[in-house]
């Protein structure tokens, strides 16, 4: 058995996902408006589910409903609707207790374009 | 153009586990290769193209793999192509091969299935890098696993169609069972619901028995041009019908996040090229990759109206009316990503031939088999329908 250890220092571009990315990083819900239908994607659809290519990109409130989680080894999960979007998404929980159904997106600052839902600030004081 | 009929003339499958016998992929691919090329009557220089499925170079460490095998098989000169899509990969490289035969372009063609999903990396490394088999920029780079996307998925399946922690037990024990009596088989228990209840829990509603394991392996068929077949086998399985589709990457941009819309897009397809239903087939061969994905798959093939009531009903059980996952399925037997697909699709012709594992070939043979294989959450489907030879059984 040979054992080998491989390093990979990897320079990826979001291409026309760069907006949505930095938004992450900023703590931003940006998402992408169809110019034909007006449906709302978050994360954003490059091409609308009724065909139109052209979209125009728009912070939602960062606020979502948890329709689904998921808790384990693996960390916590959910299936999330974002307030504002037409689609769901799938991504982390971060601090949620399981009572809570709903919160708010965190930035993920300069490291990967994390996607993840934390307490809302209010219902954490209040 | 003139469709051709295609056989499954040869078929094997090395054991799937761990291997800790200093064996490597070249060493399996070779001895499935050579087994399926054995009970095909053929010679290598029959061979026209060979077709290689093999999920990721990261496993392996060799990109350009089907080149490679093409020397290491003794088959220098053929045409060579590999085949890639995700956890369907095997049964893409299926459709591909059969395809070439339809279109008149191969008489003979070898698909091999690899993959070292086991011992070449640590399981947290293959986590990591499956997580990047979903959108990357999405959900890989926000470390959703495998594990926790399949999980939502069935919890949406759940509250929409039905399905219970009993339901997820029931199939875990019957896969695990039949994998019982497969020697080639990676997990063969005997667990407990408790067993199942007492382990890890990794993304809610899966505990660890409820998950497929990372396994290394090989398999093999030989396709042959139905009007080409060597004397001695007419008793080979012939394909019916094929079929693929894909459904949105992202899961929460479905319309039903629970149902695998892909897969019942691909059924269509496969059923309307055989001139068959879902209710004729008698075998399948499913993607479970975790016990509740079964249960989706069940649902999205049309091979139930009633997914957990059939399940109680012993409907899929070895003696029942559609036999699920006699080999054990991933579950049970293993899960070398490549050799999945190919892996499925040997099972069933060899199922339909009558020349599968004694203790787990049916006495009465079904006219159809199902070899079901996906990608991703269901992003990416793919399908074949066998038909029994009329000669067979
Ligand atoms: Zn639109």
């Amino acid at each position: 058995m040979i054992s080998h250890h491989l390093g990979l220092d990897y320079a990826l571009n979001p291409g026309w996902m760069a907006p949505y990315v930095a938004g992450l990083s900023a703590g931003k819900a940006r998402a992408r408006r169809c110019q034909s239908c007006a449906a709302t994607s978050f994360p954003p659809l490059r091409v609308c589910t009724c065909g139109c290519l052209e979209g125009d990109w728009t912070d939602l409130p960062g606020t979502a409903q948890v329709l689904f989680r998921t808790t384990g080894l693996d960390g916590d999960f959910g299936l999330v609707h974002f307030d504002g979007a037409n689609t769901k998404t799938t991504l982390r929980l971060q601090a949620i207790p399981a009572t809570e159904t709903r919160g708010i997106i965190a930035a993920s600052g300069d490291n990967l374009p994390v996607l993840r839902l934390t307490a809302l600030a209010e219902e954490r004081d209040g | 153009m003139q469709v051709r009929d295609v056989t499954v003339t040869g078929a094997a499958l090395t054991p799937f586990n761990r291997r800790k016998d200093g064996t490597g992929f070249r060493d399996w691919a070779l001895s499935a290769f050579e087994m399926a090329l054995e009970r095909s009557g053929l010679e290598h220089s029959d061979i026209d193209a060979l077709y290689v499925a093999s999920e990721s170079d990261f496993f392996h460490l060799q990109l350009n793999p089907a080149s490679v095998l093409a020397t290491e098989l003794g088959l220098t000169g053929v045409a060579a192509t590999r085949c890639e899509g995700g956890g369907a990969s095997g049964q893409v490289a299926v459709h591909t091969a059969a395809r070439a035969i339809q279109a008149g372009a191969a008489k003979h063609v070898a698909v091999i299935g690899i993959d070292p999903s086991a011992s070449s990396l640590s399981g947290d490394a293959v986590r990591t890098l499956y997580g990047f088999s979903f959108d990357a920029w999405t959900d890989g780079m926000t470390g959703l696993t495998s594990t926790a996307l399949y999980a939502l998925s069935f919890q949406a399946f759940a509250a929409e169609h039905g399905g219970t922690e009993a339901d997820l037990a029931s199939v875990t024990l019957q896969n695990r069972s039949n994998a019982c009596h497969n020697p080639g088989a990676h997990l063969p228990r005997r667990d407990s619901p408790q067993d199942i209840a007492d382990s890890p829990a990794i993304a809610s509603p899966y505990r660890r028995l409820h998950c497929s394991p990372l396994s290394d392996g090989a398999a093999a068929i030989i396709l042959s041009r139905t009007d080409a077949t060597p004397r001695g086998r007419a008793g080979a399985a012939r394909i019916a019908g094929m079929g693929a589709a894909t459904d949105h990457m992202h899961l929460g941009a479905r319309a039903d996040p629970g149902f695998f819309t892909a897969k019942q897009m691909a059924m269509q397809r496969a059923c309307a090229e055989a001139g068959a239903t879902p209710a004729e087939i008698g075998l399948a061969e499913l993607y479970d990759a975790y016990a509740g994905t079964q249960l989706q798959a069940i649902a999205a093939l049309g091979l139930s109206e009633d997914v957990s009531r059939d399940l109680n009903d012993g409907v899929f059980a070895p003696a029942g009316r559609c036999a699920i996952n006699l080999s054990g399925g991933l579950m049970g037997q293993g899960a070398p990503v490549g050799a999945t697909g190919v892996g499925q699709t040997a099972t069933c012709a060899l199922l339909l031939e009558g020349r599968y594992h004694p203790a787990l070939q049916p006495d009465t043979l079904p006219r159809y088999a199902l070899a079901d294989t996906h990608g991703g959450v269901c992003t990416l489907s793919a399908v074949t329908i066998l038909e029994r030879a009329e000669r067979a059984a």
